[in-house]
């Protein structure tokens, strides 16, 4: 069906065959169809990395950043017209790694953006050096005696930080993943889908067999995501196996644009200042007599 | 010193409350119809340390502050000792008379010590003490309570009790003074009264910006840019602005660009510690030809420098910051009111070339108030510079399409439904990567040919002086009003002297100043660095020959009298 949708968009990547990056693309599409926007409502913002050059691959509204800085200018488009559903495509390094502030931040900030993180704990884009998520031990040419940093564990620190939606996906259950991000544009506040995506080039550990046999789906047996501990629990485990779904989902309501947009209101980007309001304020400095 | 002119020096410790009775005392002169000019002395730190505020008040405009004084109100012992030698003769000093001594000053020292704190402890507790100081200031200037009380009247209007009480200290200290002050008879004559504005370089700045059509702000806090955010967070929601504290200066230009992408007015302020984090972001702008706003309010560095203190220092730095090449403009004003309309047309001017805006102040400008005749709203000129929906609707919509003013039609995200992606890459007309050798050549050029048109935009250089000077002085942002005084006080030595500002210092007025400065037999920059950073620019840029520049980089501002000894030496 994406082959088809209004969101395709007919390009030659430069991403390499078989990578997970293409799988998450479909998806991005079939969420989009599947929430029925049309392009224009749609804002893509990255960073750089591979999974960063999404925008370029998909008909919609583009923002395509710095390395590491893809949320705070989410976070200003938002602002500025939050009649947009933003969404921020990014890689583990650009997210985690060189954005490790605003990726905090943001959650706090509880902005309504959806953020897709392209995991394949790795850097691919510079060719294969060690990302916040590699596990200890994973050798690379700038790690040659093997990564000795605890790995970031982004789902955890989410949780901790009352993210409104906290996800995991495997990149090749693409239904999964568009389900995901349907029900993460769908949840007002920050929403995190950290996608498990093998980078067939330069991750040789971490591949497509090796997700596959570990991931489980925790909504196959009644999992609750409003219980903050339990999705702690989820969150800490990784190895033999790893859950993927909705591991927590915040019920706090409010996002940061509730607290200073009214309902109704116009965004920012569509109103009229009248004069009287800059009158008004310089009135305050005239001295009475 | 001018006969209608009077300076007054109010020190004391960070947390004695010096803000507060200079502001009150300002607003009630304001009031009186004085006009007023106020620098702050500051240090880095919350309590105690030394600090102090000179108001200068007077019959006409004025810009900067003298070394003299003819009043001093001592709140603590070390203000008395740190600013007797400054005192004219005769002057009076203020003081409480149980806790600070007179030294021994001039002989026309006139010490107006009083009781302030028990007269507080009588009228309503410890913390009036300044409105007793306050009352016995009054006193001292021959001006009455009446515009004193109208003052505190406002400012307590939802406190009667505290109002009461206020009102009350202060004429006890009145009382107080006016039964000791017989032998004080050198008060300035008292002006017209006429309605005025008394702001601060911070305030005109965020009221410039939001006149200019501001619709996000966001910034990290940082001295002295802290003041203009605050005002703008202030008034963010009355006049619909975002105003978001960022994690830190990365974010806060991030944000401000992805905001200015989506079409909003976009601003972000710091100073130069903040600036260099910003670096990458201004590039961003740059190659994203998103309009942005970055007031880079300078303080000495390097480093951390002197935090709470002024300079000129990043004049180098903004001219060249960001990797790779794109136009921009600096602007420099040079008083409170020229802070106002500058920010203000930078917001124009951001979005009509689609460039990034840098507003260079300093603590002098941002941290001092002036009065104001008038502020002149209807001359600001909000241009609607995105592309009409209509015409957005009536061929394929390319964001970075080359045109002969290298200015593209600029559209917001979701515009009338049109979809369109803004890219830090070298990219197509239609904001897709490209790697093309030609189209990198022909992007570059299209943001180029943008000069042609920010050459001719206003805010050149100005003349101010005598015709036919021989001598001029040169100088850039909030060193204005010394050099100004300078040239109003000078003789005829050397042929007579004139001064040249520079408000826009880039796209740089080449051909102005070349015609601004013909004849003129000597040139002295004047400005608060080491390396003479403008002087150095003037002579790249016209090849003018110039005198060995008037430096001074102490963190402290110029004043008439440091300019005028250079001057008369140099001209020996
Ligand atoms: C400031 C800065 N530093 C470094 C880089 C180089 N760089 C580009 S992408 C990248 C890492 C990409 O890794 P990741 O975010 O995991 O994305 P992937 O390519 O794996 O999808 C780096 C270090 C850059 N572009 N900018
Ligand atoms: S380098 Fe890795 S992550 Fe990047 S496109 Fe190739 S396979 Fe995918």
């Amino acid at each position: 069906m994406s082959a088809t949708s209004e969101f395709h968009y007919e390009r030659e990547t430069s991403w390499c065959p078989g990578c997970g990056d293409f799988q998450i693309l479909k998806s991005v599409e079939q969420a989009l169809v599947a929430l029925g926007k049309k392009p224009g409502e749609v804002l893509v913002v990255s960073g750089i990395g591979q999974a960063a050059k999404l925008p370029h691959y998909l008909n919609a509204n583009g923002f395509n950043g710095l390395h590491g800085r893809a949320l705070p200018p989410a976070f200003g488009a938002k602002c500025a017209n939050h009649e947009l559903t933003v969404l921020v495509t990014t890689g583990d390094g650009d997210c985690y790694g060189e954005g490790g502030n605003h990726f905090i931040h943001a959650i706090r900030r509880n902005i309504d953006i959806t953020v897709i993180v392209h995991n394949n704990q790795i850097y691919g884009l510079t060719k294969g050096q060690a990302s916040p998520t590699s596990d200890i031990g994973f050798v690379t040419k700038t790690q040659p005696g093997g990564v000795v940093l605890t790995p970031f564990n982004p789902l955890a620190v989410a949780i901790s930080l009352e993210a409104a939606f906290v996800a995991r996906a495997f990149s090749k259950d693409t239904d999964h993943v568009a389900s995901l991000i349907v029900e993460g544009v769908k949840t007002p506040g920050f929403a995190l889908i950290d996608v498990l995506q093998p980078c067939v080039s330069f991750n040789k550990v971490n591949t497509y067999q090796w997700y596959q046999q570990r991931v489980y789906r925790l909504d196959e047996d009644g999992y609750d995501p409003a219980d903050k501990l339990k999705a702690f629990e989820k969150a800490l485990e990784w190895g033999e196996r790893i859950p993927t779904g909705v591991l927590y989902k915040n019920p706090r309501a409010e996002s940061y644009l509730d607290h200073f947009i009214k309902p109704g209101e116009k965004p920012l980007v569509k109103r009229e200042r009248p004069r009287g309001e800059i009158e008004a304020l310089v009135n305050e400095f005239y001295s009475e007599i | 010193m001018k006969a209608t002119d009077f300076n007054i020096i109010i020190a004391g410790q960070a947390g004695q409350g010096l803000n507060t009775i200079s502001g009150l005392l300002l607003k009630t002169l304001t009031k009186g119809g004085w006009h007023v000019y106020a620098s702050q002395n500051y240090m880095s730190r919350v309590r105690g340390g030394h600090n102090f505020m000179n108001i200068r008040i007077s019959q006409s405009p004025v810009f900067s502050t003298p070394a003299g004084a003819n009043m001093l109100v001592a709140l603590d012992q070390r203000s008395v000792d740190e600013h007797l030698r400054r005192l004219e003769d005769p002057a009076v000093v203020v003081y409480d008379m149980e806790s600070v001594k007179p030294a021994q000053g001039a002989n026309g020292t006139i010490w107006a010590g009083a009781p302030l704190l028990k007269l507080a402890k009588e009228n309503g507790g410890v913390i009036y003490q300044n409105s007793v100081a306050l009352g016995g200031i009054m006193a001292l200037l021959g001006v009455g309570l009446t515009d004193l009380s109208g003052v505190f009247s406002k400012r307590f209007s939802k406190n009667r009790k505290v109002l009461e009480d206020n009102v009350r200290a202060a004429k006890a200290g009145f009382d107080y003074m006016t039964s000791i002050n017989g032998h004080f008879n050198f008060m300035p004559t008292l002006p017209q009264r006429e309605k005025r504005l008394l702001m601060n370089g911070a305030e005109a700045m965020g009221l410039g910006m939001i006149a200019g059509g501001l619709r996000f702000v966001a910034a990290y806090p940082m001295s002295p840019s802290t003041g203009v955010f605050t005002y703008i967070a202030e008034k963010a929601a009355r006049v619909g602005i975002i105003a978001e504290q960022a994690e830190d200066e990365i974010a806060a230009i991030n944000m401000a660009i992805g905001a200015s992408a989506a079409g909003a007015r976009s601003a972000t302020m710091t100073s130069g510690g903040g600036l260099a984090l910003m670096v990458e972001g201004v590039s961003l702008a740059g190659i994203m030809e998103t309009p942005l706003v970055i007031a880079d309010l300078q303080r000495p560095g390097p480093a951390t420098g002197l935090p709470t203190r002024t300079g000129q220092e990043d004049l180098d730095f903004v001219l060249s910051l960001g990797h790779g090449e794109f136009p921009r403009f600096i602007f420099a004003p040079g008083t409170v009111e020229e802070t106002f309309y500058t920010s203000a047309a930078a917001m124009n001017l951001a979005d009509k070339y689609q460039v990034p805006v840098f507003i260079l102040g300093d603590q002098l400008l941002v941290d001092s108030y002036s009065t104001l005749d008038k502020l002149d709203i209807p001359k600001i000129r909000n241009e609607n510079y995105l592309i009409s929906n209509e015409h957005l609707g009536k061929e394929p919509y390319l964001r970075y399409r080359f045109t002969e003013t290298g200015v593209s039609p600029r559209a917001y995200f979701g515009q009338a439904g049109t979809h369109f992606i803004s890219d830090c890459h070298v990219h197509e007309e239609d904001g897709h990567i490209s790697e093309d050798a030609e189209i990198s050549s022909k992007m570059a050029e299209k943001r180029f040919r943008k000069l042609i048109g920010m050459k001719n935009e206003p805010y050149g250089p100005k003349y101010y002086g005598p015709e036919k000077a021989q001598v001029a002085l040169v100088c850039w942002g909030s060193t204005y009003g010394a050099v100004k005084e300078t040239v109003d006080n000078f003789g005829q030595e050397g042929g007579g002297l004139g001064m040249v500002h520079f408000n826009r210092i880039w796209p740089f007025p080449g051909e102005d100043t070349l015609e601004i400065l013909r004849g003129c037999k000597k040139i002295f920059v004047v400005e608060n660095n080491i390396q003479g950073q403008f002087n150095r620019l003037l002579r790249r840029e016209t090849g003018i020959r110039t005198e060995e520049p008037i430096l001074r980089y102490d963190g402290r501002p110029f004043s008439v009298q440091f300019i005028t000894q250079e001057i008369l030496t140099r001209l020996a």
